[in-house]
């Protein structure tokens, strides 16, 4: 049995359990109004990351070394890297997407998202660049 | 069979950092991470306490029962355990992203199953990823009151995280002994002691790269990199759900206005002047015969001041001065000498929060205000004038504005 199946029984039973209760949740979620975007949804949530977002930063990291010294990589890569990620974690508030709905239900309105995050980011550019002068100039200097 | 080109074929992956110990670091950081999300996420389903009344969002029927009443204290209550449940959730970004990369070439192993066993794990990995895409972009799209996806966010939230809870308790029973075994034969923390000269690919492991690059980043740089990037997340939000000053700090949230932000206007809760005006009265109902009293009969009963939290489900949190008129004291006006639940109605004509049922221990606490004031002056209409719930620990949106009627059970 053992050969057979790859694996012991507990491996089975415990993905059986786990794939009992997770159909049990999602038979509930396709019950309810718009679950073909439910749906799509978490499809779309792989293949967005596995397909696009992986693809894209790996082949923008690799452009970016390629033929250039290792040393100076991570003093574009890291705040890059944190830029994207807040664009990506805030991207409604910085592309004001929910701004009609914020102004109808608070009274208030949004205001210098996308500014504060371009300040942040050239912020984080020039602690780099900072940084790596400070670097190249210890270095050349010892 | 020989593998299809590109990531099929094992001489593409490069990185080498990549192995079963630096997946067992970020998995473990992760683990912390999404259990105070899923934990903080349970509880405020709890903390709406859907076996009250018309509370339930999800389904009245859920075969999960709450197993406990929701405490009135510490008044913050509830904005902790929502500001962990975003701001953790924030955190959890890039070291999700980080946890995915160092173990991606396993999404390209060829053959694709090689076992009975491998297939259904790799069902059960499939699950797991969707759910954590689907709850952390819903979650990261809702705190940002872009209702893009177009179903309700509740019920779907709820859900995906069920079946992210059982795809991710398999995960660990499959990869846990895996993690161990790495932290065993590397020690759980030596690898971080090599520099970027000293760092070399780990010796075995399916995720170890045949031919490697040379290094570019140290593991500890990894994870430095990756928690500069969770710190950025953090501190662009934290301020809204600590509120005070250190809101205009959170640079990218949603909720940066000073004072005392409102959830929902009047306007978009339909409340025009004449409804909260001379003609408003509040509808006591439980007691032999109904009451009803006017503003002027409710700022003649007797008045407590009590400064509270109020924390919304969307992350964010005010701490404010009230005074009005106890929930007890309300209910001996109403005859009602031992109040059990209490059904709070809205004066509000439509939405799923029009009506709120309270639990037997929030009505009995003494900071239970019927409030009619904030900061020593009445409410703003925006702020549920004539009259508005404030309990301790309650759910924001559960502090009921424009109150119109409370009944009172035995």
């Amino acid at each position: 049995m053992r050969a057979r199946y790859g694996s012991s029984p507990l491996h089975l039973l415990a993905h059986l359990a786990a794939l009992a209760l997770a159909a049990w949740a999602l038979l509930q979620a396709l019950q309810l109004g718009g679950w073909e975007r439910i749906v799509l949804w978490l499809a779309g949530a792989v293949v967005l990351h596995d397909l696009v977002l992986w693809p894209a930063y790996t082949t923008l990291d690799r452009l970016a070394r390629r033929g250039r010294p290792a040393g100076w990589a991570n003093y574009v890569r890291v705040p890059a890297g944190i830029s994207l990620v807040l664009l990506l974690a805030y991207f409604p508030v910085i592309c004001a997407k929910g701004e009609r709905t914020y102004a109808r239900v608070s009274g208030a309105s949004w205001d210098g998202y996308a500014a504060r995050w371009l300040l942040v980011s050239a912020a984080l550019f020039l602690v780099a660049g900072a940084l790596y002068l400070a670097r190249s100039r210890s270095g050349s200097s010892s | 069979m020989r593998p299809p080109p590109g990531p099929f074929r094992p001489g593409f992956w490069r990185s080498p950092l990549r192995g079963p110990w630096m997946t067992a670091v970020l998995g473990s950081i992760l683990l912390v991470l999404v259990g105070i999300v899923a934990l903080t996420g349970f509880l405020s389903h709890a903390a709406y306490q859907p076996d009250l009344g018309r509370n339930a969002l999800v389904d009245p029927d859920l075969p999960f029962t709450t197993f406990f009443d929701w405490p009135t204290g510490p008044s913050w209550l509830y904005a902790l355990t929502q500001g962990l449940h975003v701001n953790a959730g924030l955190v959890a970004i890039p070291v999700l992203l980080a946890k995915l990369w160092s173990v991606i070439p396993r999404l390209f192993q060829w053959p694709p199953v090689r076992s009975a066993a491998e297939g259904i794990e790799r069902a059960a990995i499939a699950l797991l990823v969707a759910s954590t895409g689907f709850l952390f972009a819903t979650g990261v799209a809702n705190m940002q009151y872009w209702y893009v996806f177009r179903f309700d966010f509740v019920k779907a939230h709820y859900y995906a995280a069920v079946v992210f809870v059982a795809a991710l308790a398999v995960h660990l029973v499959v990869k846990v002994p895996v993690a161990l075994r790495a932290y065993r034969s590397r020690g759980v923390l030596a690898p971080l002691r090599a520099g970027l000269a000293e760092t070399r690919p780990e010796p075995d492991g399916d995720t170890v790269a045949a031919a490697p690059d040379p290094p570019t980043v140290s593991r500890r740089g990894l994870l430095a990199a990756v928690g500069a990037g969770s710190a950025a997340l953090l501190v662009a939000n934290a301020g809204q759900s600590v509120g005070g000053p250190l809101r205009s700090v959170a640079f990218l949230a949603p909720r940066r206005e000073g004072g005392f932000p409102v959830n929902k206007t009047a306007a978009g809760a339909n409340i025009t002047d004449a409804m909260a005006g001379a003609g408003y009265r509040l509808v006591l109902r439980g007691g032999r015969e109904e009451l009803a009293l006017t503003l002027d009969d409710l700022r003649a009963l007797p008045q407590a001041t009590h400064t509270l939290t109020l924390g919304c489900v969307e992350g964010w949190s005010t701490r404010q001065t009230w005074t009005g008129v106890p929930l007890a004291e309300l209910a001996r006006r109403a005859g009602v000498g031992d109040p059990g639940e209490l059904v709070v109605g809205s004066l509000q004509p439509a939405g799923v929060l029009r009506q709120a049922t309270l639990a037997r221990g929030q009505v009995a606490d003494s900071r239970s205000l019927l409030a009619l004031q904030v900061s020593g002056a009445d409410l703003s209409l925006d702020h549920g004038y004539p009259a508005r719930i404030i309990v301790p620990g309650l759910p924001g949106v559960h502090n009921t504005k424009w109150v119109g009627a409370l009944e009172f059970r035995a």
